[in-house]
């Protein structure tokens, strides 16, 4: 019994700041006009070493596309569970996408990275067309996408 | 004479097996294995789902409704095993690759995924 208290108590020391630490974060993507149809955007963190962490949004509906969102879909395995509730439409070109999220501060100036993979149908795919390290510094500071994606924010 | 014949009979048992691949029927089962409509019924409703509507289709008895998630299915099954054969989610219009994996459940309808990045039961906001 005693132990289990103990155990409990740790966790909850453990977990509760990380809970309690964190911040409204606005992810902004701004589209080229790449003149094709919706872009499929998986929004994800990796660590340092580029281990996939989570997933932080996934633009597109449509699970049979998401292979081509390749780095995402090799980390995965496509696994849909991994965005449950954190999906929606695709982003048009030369349209905006802007997410508002409690991110923790811990993933902040501790070597994370935030990736974006994008794909558009009939089009070459590209894979962490963004990554951008989860700075405190970083924030607010445009970052060029590398085909489909004009510039990415993230502002807190 | 003999070697024609063999010849010939082999070349018709080919032929006829091209017919038969050429059926493009996902169940072959003779009629009279047939369960009647109210055991396709009861299998349905045993899987939790909502039936709408069940017809025969390529050989298959075939449902039409809602798994117990409240997702509109299309399901195929054996008229004697009643065993599936083919299971699609009606909003997905995937035909091939993907038989019986779904899409994500989208933002808002479902609770996000505890990764550990977000607060939990916070929900993102999205503008697009």
């Amino acid at each position: 019994m005693k132990t289990l208290l103990s155990t409990l108590a740790l966790t909850t020391a453990l977990t509760v700041p990380a809970l309690a630490i964190a911040k409204p974060v606005t992810l902004t993507a701004n589209m080229n006009q790449y003149g094709g149809d919706g872009a499929y955007l998986a929004l994800y963190v990796t660590d340092a070493q580029g281990t996939y962490m989570g997933s932080l949004w996934m633009a597109g509906g449509k699970s049979k596309y998401y292979e081509h969102l390749s780095d995402w879909y090799r980390a995965t395995g496509g696994n849909t569970a991994e965005i449950n509730g954190i999906t929606g439409a695709s982003v048009g070109a030369g349209r905006e996408l802007k997410i508002t999220l409690d991110l923790a501060d811990a993933l902040f100036d501790a070597g994370y990275e935030l990736h974006i993979d994008a794909s558009v149908e009939d089009m070459r795919d590209s894979p962490s067309e963004v990554v951008v390290p989860l700075t405190t510094k970083g924030a607010g500071q445009p970052v060029a996408g590398r085909r489909y994606i004009r510039d990415f924010t993230y502002d807190m | 004479m003999k070697k024609y014949l063999i010849a010939t009979t082999l070349l018709l048992g080919l032929g006829a097996a091209g017919i038969a691949l050429a059926d493009d029927n996902d169940c072959r089962v003779p009629m009279a294995d047939w369960q009647p409509r109210g055991a396709v019924q009861q299998m349905a409703e045993a899987q939790g789902w909502t039936v709408r509507r069940i017809k025969t289709d390529d050989g298959c008895y075939e449902i039409k409704g809602r798994d117990a998630s409240g997702r509109e299915i299309e399901v195929k099954v054996d008229p004697a095993t009643l065993a599936v054969v083919k299971f699609e989610y009606e909003d997905d219009d995937d035909d091939d690759d993907y038989r019986g994996r779904g899409n994500a459940a989208p933002a808002g309808s479902g609770k996000p995924p505890a990764n550990g990045l977000f607060t939990p039961g916070t929900a993102p906001v999205v503008q697009q």
